[in-house]
């Protein structure tokens, strides 16, 4: 039988996974070994215990909603390298978008892996850059006059994004929008926990979208 | 200097950190190399690849600098080279901080680098940090095949839903990053406000004049964009 190239990249993508799992938990392992630091395994397990409370199930909701954007290869790469939402997702939709490929199709999946690989090598090159030149940079990096630009860097990125999309198909976007905007009001305590909602609005966007395509208030992908 | 920072910033956690980050960063190229050659085999000019890439790359610059802020704050803390390492592969910067302070904690200690922050309580956290992260990628390994196979028998029985589908968890997303700026308005809110506009323009002009290169790089020259305006309007203030 012949290996699709989905194949492919599902094998390669778990053969690579599985290598960095085990690296990443190598790491901690050497250092405590060599140095003799290894806390005690009731503290260790408490710690465990507190970071997967909050972080197993938000992650597992990512994988559940970003997967389907992203197709085979982009996905192994992104849960890899990380920094999802707020770089390998918008880069990968609009490069999608621009190339004129939709998420799913085979030229989607070509392009997301293409902007998902291009943007984790700039990434990874620029953080060794900024350790590199640490000393040099900190005074530059942390000038009071540009810490509006970097605190506001969210609110810049997605203020375009979504510009684009609403103006592209405003009627998926009106209902997860409201919702959330009523959301807030009503609930502010909510905004702290904004990753976690993620999930729920991917569901309840996903009902409205529903509901709208079976009301064929919404006919096609470009509505 | 603290006693601890001798094994946080210790050449060998440097080689481990570099030697995994290098690993990720092959990945990244064999990655793209296969995608570039299934792109050729399926008809895809090399040429609207390239530019993908490129417009991709630039992109990406403006929200890496973000991530070596957080390397600088993060690093006298937890030592460069673990910081390095966490803030290169999978993890968000703002998770970093909270399981190495969950790694803290756990061990009786109430802030991350204070009193009573000793080598085995750095080591509590960095092993905390590792195990919390992996739980995505370990999601790709178990089910992401499957899963995937599940979207494509929706695809097949409806494909215009499916596609509607994808776009509205894309939808979802967006909502909860525009929904905090909404709310709590300010500064936020502005500059969310100026970039949308300087999108809209921006896909304006590109649609009227037809030159491609402003559609590739409309989201990066309206983020930067939005950013500038951040820093003019706290400056009048």
């Amino acid at each position: 039988m012949i290996k699709t190239y989905e194949d492919q990249m599902h094998q390669l993508g778990r053969i690579f996974g599985t290598i960095v799992l085990v690296a990443i938990f190598l790491v901690p392992i050497i250092i405590c070994t060599v140095y003799n630091i290894y806390p005690p395994i009731k503290n260790l397990v408490i710690g465990i215990g507190m970071v997967c409370m909050i972080y197993v199930p938000v992650t597992v909701a990512e994988f559940l909603t970003y997967t389907p954007l992203l197709g085979t290869g982009g996905s192994y790469l992104v849960f890899t390298t990380g920094n999802l939402t707020n770089l390998k997702i918008p880069c990968a939709v609009t490069c999608m978008d621009n190339a004129g490929a939709k998420p799913g199709s085979e030229e989607g999946e070509v392009f997301s892996t293409l902007a998902i690989a291009a943007s984790s090598i700039v990434t990874t090159v620029i953080i060794f850059i900024g350790m590199l030149a640490i000393i040099p940079l900190q005074p530059i990096l942390s000038l009071p006059v540009l810490q509006p630009a970097f605190q506001n860097i969210l609110p810049a990125l997605f203020g375009a994004l979504s510009a684009y999309w609403i103006q592209k198909q405003w009627k998926l976007a009106i209902v997860p929008i409201l919702f959330v905007a009523v959301l807030f009001n009503l609930v502010p305590v909510l905004l702290d926990y904004a990753g976690a909602l993620i999930p729920v609005m991917g569901l309840i966007s996903i009902l409205s979208a529903r509901i709208m395509y079976k009301t064929k208030f919404i006919t096609s992908f470009n509505d | 200097m603290k006693a601890y920072m001798e094994i946080a910033n210790s050449s060998l956690l440097y080689l481990l950190a570099g030697a995994v980050i290098l690993f990720v960063l092959l990945q990244s190229v064999l990655f793209m190399r296969l995608a570039w050659k299934r792109g050729v085999a399926i008809g895809i000019d090399p040429a609207q690849m390239k530019a993908a890439i490129k417009s991709s790359a630039v992109f990406s610059i403006v929200p890496s600098i973000p991530i070596v802020i957080s390397l600088i704050a993060i690093a006298p803390i937890l030592g460069t080279p673990f910081s390095w390492l966490r803030l290169s592969i999978i993890g968000s910067n703002s998770y970093e901080l909270i399981a190495a302070g969950m790694g803290a904690k756990s061990m009786g200690v109430e802030s991350l680098g204070g009193e009573g922050y000793t080598a085995q309580v750095l080591g509590n956290s960095m092993l905390i940090m590792s195990i919390g992260v992996v739980w995505g990628l370990l999601c790709c390994i178990l089910f992401l095949k499957k899963y995937q196979h599940r979207m494509t028998t929706i695809k097949q029985s409806d494909s215009t839903w499916s596609e509607i589908l994808v776009n509205a968890l894309f939808f979802g997303m967006l909502s909860v990053f525009l929904g905090d700026p909404l709310v709590k308005g300010g500064l936020a809110l502005y500059v969310l406000i100026s970039s949308a506009v300087l999108m809209m323009g921006m896909t304006y002009i590109g649609k009227k004049t037809k030159i491609s290169w402003i559609n590739d790089f409309a989201l990066a020259l309206s983020m930067i964009g939005g950013m500038v305006f951040a820093v003019v309007y706290t400056g009048l203030i």
